[in-house]
């Protein structure tokens, strides 16, 4: 595309006062015919200025210098117009004093370095402008928008009919011979409306009479998947009956080994033909496409472990004992509470399925229960619930307390001993009606242990009690209160043929349950097209359930419709740009296919990337992983972030340093932007390039920004670990192991490793900047000048 | 430490302290405001939390025989500061009523006494006993003349009735309640830990009863509340006008035995003049308490009939005594006979059924309150 570039200066909110214009816009090539400023840019003149040069004069991509590209962007829209912005409000007026005041008399003194910024920052602008591409959205021919729904309980149900009412076609897959879930095992449920007092009847058989209804609907039962192929709007599914076995299941992945180079293989995958389905890239072509996936798969019953030790273990274990570590990390104990020994302790799952069908009798002898004690919490001295238990196991508890009463005589008894009792918001009137209840004893304690007295009742031993330090009580069963345990943790239920594997990576980091950050992305997994709701996604009452299969499903609704107009769904949200490989020099090292956090690359068997680019979320990490940089976006590339690293002017005076700050442009450049906007200062020897994640940043840029005589380059983004804030996942956390491996290249080179360094920061740190900045400069005056300066 | 308590909640006892206005029980949630805003209740182990949370799961043991349902006073300051709306000075007020029903004798009195199906019941007791003693002895008609409530009632037959009453019924009766009451409330403060001494030694004993005179004479830790401030003028007034009252009936007991001076006495004789005062004080008194309870206050106590038993007989005592007297002046013979009969019934009611009425806090708090200096407790002021 030929460019011509037309280049608009602002003079307000302070810009005019602090540099001088004149020089600011000598800096401008000659070759730019147009160049022009404005007292206010972003006024209806302004702006007409700039419009009428594009109509006119044919401007076909326009170099801003004014505020942050953070602001005013509805503003500067010029449609199909390339638009560059220069931070010179935020990035340099605002962020930067002069170091001498302004002698009396005299008007504003213009300081040397903030002009020098300014114009490097000019000069940064036009080189990027020159090397970007307006975007082209990518486009599948067919896209479909049917949504497939695994799980058909009241997540799934309630999911496909969210989707159905906005007119989107579903299919629920159950894996069980009937739809309905748990909820279809419950006797009553928790109160969903005012009071909020009194238990209800279960709304799962009206929601399945209304979804076996829809026209739009279609439940299949005794149904799961072998295999899930494509991406987003073209997902090819393998569907199988449940339990049974099929060609195109997907292998066993082997263990994911730290450290390992390749990503998991299923063995044989690579030795299998194109047309073998051991092979994930074979295509079925009996698959079933659909667009999007909600994953509603819900939960199971936790169960402690079998605890019976083989004497060899217990030998071993007590070796261990020595090591705190190996200590530490064994099972907590429940025997003490008697699950599995004596017949009149159950779960509450037990107790429900019972309470569904009749009256609570003891299990030992089928009398009824007249006395039940819920314990919710491990006890002996732990203050930890069973896993898993949640605010759920709580309402349980309250709501099978009240079965007892139900049940019972006038005088029944049930006993809740809880180290924590979590009915959040509205649920405490639930708490409160249960509390006033006669019948119900309520008390914080640490369950001792439960024994049996021969007759089948049994004798429940608690310390420290509301009732004081040491009680007993002699109930006719116990209950235990254990949790929900998602279905993801232990099945890999989706069977992604990808070349990632077939389950979600990293589960470890939630526990199994497959969200990519419970935070802030909701529903969102670490694979495109997939939505996780209900308790699939955390533990949650059927209510709940119900409000959130409609968030997901509304995800899954703007996924297909993404994907049909060729942009990005999340969190880069109507992105045109994808990424685009030069295969002809691609060396198969697969780090991209490796390293993309979504699993977005499959490669073919020598290991060429396959995109996917609607699994894609546009962070760059492949980019920024490619050795051979033959990944980029059209407005987002090696080059154009390349040339404005090259595009900074390095003085040779030692007095001058430069230092080239590359700041995520999610977390770390807006807090840069709030340093100007808070009157905060930095060092004005920096020069800020945003960067779409910083896994996005590939080393090259480093070593050009090293080369040409920068003095040190500090990496700002999002913190990474178990409580990652990255918005891609794994960015920040990809491009930190890449440094350390800069590490080694600089000390070759006879570089001081101190040169690179990667800070960690939240959107909301912006006033720590000003003083990690300065701590960096002072690292940069203790080494010295980079050698290279000069060069 | 303690060995474990087996712990068996009693849901019959719950419904009976609701019963018994201690409806707001099962509120609680344990958060011990009450416990901090008490200005009355101990450091050390305070109530009235620990109370509340027995009287939700219905340990009957652990609350009639403690004596800390007696140290509390019903400001209500902790019903009013309670979140929950829980109202434990309500619920201590209601616990203490079981207390008084638990150790009566004989029990069944207790029980009925509490038992407002009864009221009429125990009305009817006296009045029966009265016309059957006067019918029997050929008084039961008004007779002629200056009006003298000895011509309708013989002072002899009056005294036949009460004079027992009063030295023996009472005595009995309540000598039997407060020493089952004793030995529970010095079992459970020490189960519970709440006595610094184990030992039961009777001088000691008595010293710290006498010490704690000064306590119930000054109301002082009455004065204490700030929720209820309005209770302590009309308790202070019904307090000294029962005082006034007892010491005037003893007075004029002497003068009739030993000193054969029979009534009725001049208005001028100074005892004749603090009946009076205690009277008028005493009406003022239990007017002001019903207006308290009826008056729509937030933090006013809750009523229940264990209080206005009591209440209505105090106010149907002084109405009947003060009217007696008034209609006697005003020789208003057909209306003052009857008048001084029903007098008469319920000064009977006020004495036989006092061990099992809410009267009976006089004693009990008296003695616990001993108790509790005595235990160390409480400290002599």
């Amino acid at each position: 595309m030929d460019k011509k570039l037309g280049v608009y200066i602002c003079k307000g909110c302070g810009i005019e006062d602090a540099l001088d214009m004149e020089k600011l816009e000598k800096k401008v090539p000659p070759k730019i015919k147009i160049c022009k400023n404005h007292p206010i840019l972003c006024s209806p003149e302004g702006v007409d200025l700039i419009k009428q040069d594009i109509a006119g004069e044919g401007v076909n991509t326009v170099v801003i210098a004014a505020c942050s590209r953070r602001v005013l962007y509805d503003v500067f829209d010029f449609g199909p117009v390339i638009v560059e912005r220069v931070n010179l409000r935020e990035g340099v007026v605002w962020s930067h004093k002069p170091q001498e005041a302004p002698a009396e008399g005299e008007g504003p003194q213009v300081d040397e370095f903030i002009q020098e910024m300014a114009e490097d920052y000019l000069r940064m602008g036009l080189a990027e402008a020159e090397r970007i591409l307006p975007p082209e959205p990518y486009k599948e021919e067919t896209i479909d928008k049917k949504i497939m729904v695994l799980g058909g309980g009241v997540s799934g149900l309630s999911a496909a009919m969210e989707a159905a009412k906005a007119g989107y076609e579903a299919t629920v897959i159950e894996k069980g011979p009937q739809v309905g879930g748990f909820a279809a095992k419950m006797r009553k449920q928790t109160p969903w409306s005012h009071p909020y007092e009194e238990l209800q009847e279960p709304v799962v058989e009206q929601l399945i009479k209304e979804a076996e209804a829809h026209p739009k609907i279609e439940i299949r039962t005794g149904i799961e998947v072998a295999r899930i192929a494509g991406a987003p709007g073209i997902f090819d599914i393998t569907l199988k009956p449940a339990g049974a076995k099929s060609a195109w299941d997907i292998p066993e992945p082997v263990e994911e080994v730290e450290g390992a180079e390749a990503p998991p293989q299923p063995p044989g995958a690579d030795e299998a033909t194109p047309d073998n389905p051991a092979n994930i890239l074979a295509k079925n072509p009996d698959a079933e496409r659909f667009g999007a996936i909600i994953l509603a798969t819900g939960w199971k019953p936790w169960e402690p472990k079998e605890e019976a030790e083989e004497p060899a273990q217990a030998e071993e274990s007590a070796q261990a004992e020595g090591e705190g570590e190996e200590a530490k990390a064994k099972e907590p104990s429940y025997e003490h509470l008697g699950l599995g020994k004596l017949p009149n302790v159950v779960t509450n799952v037990a107790l429900e399925e019972m309470a569904a069908q009749g009256k609570i009798l003891r299990p030992s002898d089928g009398k009824p229960a007249a006395s039940v004690a819920f314990v919710q919490c491990r006890g002996q001295g732990s203050d930890e619930d069973f896993p898993y238990a949640s605010s759920v196991t709580s309402m349980v508890a309250l709501k099978q307390a009240k079965y007892v009463r139900e049940d019972g005589a006038a005088d029944a008894k049930a006993y809740i001993f809880y180290q924590h009792m979590r009915t959040p918001g509205l649920t405490e009137y639930f708490y409160k009606s249960a509390q006033q209840d006669d019948g119900i004893f309520l008390t914080k304690g640490d369950v001792v242990g439960v024994s049996g007295n021969g007759d089948g009742t049994l004798v429940l031993e608690a310390n420290d009690t509301l009732l004081g330090e040491k009680i007993k009580v002699s109930v006719d069963m116990v209950v235990l209160g254990t949790g929900m345990v998602p279905i993801t943790k232990d099945e890999a239920v989706l069977n992604f043929a990808y070349r990632q594997g077939p389950g979600f990576r990293d589960l470890d980091l939630f526990d199994g349950y497959p969200d990519s950050n419970f935070i802030c992305f909701p529903y969102e997994t670490r694979r495109t097209g997939i939505y996780v709701a209900g308790c699939a996604r955390r533990a949650m009452g059927i209510q709940e359930c119900r409000e959130d299969a409609a968030g997901a499903a509304l995800k899954a609704i703007q996924c297909i419709e993404s994907a049909n107009r060729g942009v990005a769904v999340h969190p880069r949200s109507g992105d045109m740009t994808f990424p685009d490989f030069f295969f002809q020099r691609c060396t198969q090292c697969k780090r991209c296919t490796e390293e993309c956090p979504f699993g977005a690359l499959d490669d073919d068997e020598k290991g060429t990337p396959l995109p996917n680019p609607t699994r894609c979320r546009r962070c760059g990490t492949c980019m920024g992983a490619c050795p051979e940089r033959i990944v980029g976006f059209a407005d987002y590339n090696i080059d154009s972030i390349g040339s404005m690293v090259k595009a900074i002017e390095v003085p040779e005076e030692e007095e001058k340093p430069r230092v080239l700050i590359l700041a995520c442009e999610n977390d770390a450049y807006p807090a840069l932007d709030m340093v100007g906007m808070k009157g905060l200062s930095y060092s004005p020897f920096v020069r800020i390039i945003p960067v779409r994640c910083l896994g996005s940043v590939n080393v090259v840029w480093i070593k050009d920004a090293l080369s040409k005589g920068v003095d040190g380059i500090l990496t700002i983004g999002c913190k990474f670990g178990d409580d990652y804030q990255c918005h891609f996942v794994k960015g920040s956390e990809l491009l930190d192991i890449r440094m350390d491996k800069i590490g080694e290249a600089l000390k070759s080179l006879a570089l001081e490793k101190e040169r690179v360094q990667q800070v960690q920061i939240a959107i909301d740190e912006y006033d720590k900047i000003p003083g990690i900045i300065d701590e960096f400069m002072a690292t940069i005056e203790e080494v010295g000048p980079n050698p290279f300066k000069g060069f | 430490m303690a060995d474990s308590y087996l712990v068996e909640p009693d849901v019959k006892f719950v419904k009976q302290l609701k019963a018994m206005g201690g409806d707001t029980l099962k509120k609680c949630y344990q958060c011990a405001t009450c416990s901090v805003v008490c200005p009355i209740s101990p450091e050390e182990r305070p109530f009235p939390r620990k109370e509340m949370i027995a009287a939700q799961w219905g340990l009957k043991d652990k609350l009639v025989g403690n004596m800390d349902v007696w140290l509390c006073h019903q400001c209500n300051d902790c019903s009013t500061y309670c979140p929950r709306g829980a109202r434990p000075g309500d619920v201590l007020n209601a616990v203490r009523g079981m207390s008084i029903t638990e150790y009566a004798w004989p029990s069944w009195l207790g029980r009925i006494v509490q038992d407002w199906r009864f009221f009429w019941l125990l009305l009817a007791i006296p009045v029966a006993f009265f016309l059957v003693l006067l019918g029997a002895t050929g008084y039961l008609k008004i007779p002629d003349g200056e009006i003298e409530f000895a011509k309708f009632f013989p002072t002899l037959l009056v005294d036949i009735v009460f004079v027992p009453l009063a030295t023996l019924w009472l005595p009995v009766t309540f000598g039997i309640g407060l020493s089952r009451f004793i030995s529970a409330i010095h079992k459970n403060a020490v189960a519970e830990g709440k006595a610094k001494r184990k030992d039961v030694n009777v001088p000691d004993f008595l010293k710290s009863l006498v010490c704690t005179v000064p306590t119930v004479l000054g109301h002082s830790k009455f004065s204490q509340c700030t929720a209820n401030k309005d209770r302590y003028v009309p308790h202070l007034l019904v307090f000294y006008s029962f005082i006034g009252l007892f010491v005037v009936t003893n007075a004029f007991f002497v003068a009739l035995y030993i000193l054969q001076v029979p009534g009725p006495y001049a208005q001028w004789n100074p005892f004749k003049i603090l009946a009076n005062v205690s009277a008028i004080a005493l009406l003022v008194g239990v007017i002001m308490m019903i207006r308290n309870r009826i008056g729509n206050k937030d933090n006013a106590s809750k009523t229940s009939y264990f209080d206005w038993y009591l209440l209505l007989l105090v106010l149907g005592l002084v109405l009947t005594g003060g009217l007696s007297e008034l209609t006697r002046l005003a020789h208003l013979t057909t209306v003052a006979y009857p008048i001084y009969f029903a007098h008469l019934v319920f000064v009977f009611c006020l004495f036989a059924y006092l061990p099992y009425s809410k009267l009976a806090h006089l004693v009990y708090r008296t003695v616990a309150m001993a108790y509790s200096r005595y235990a160390g407790r409480e400290p002599c002021e």
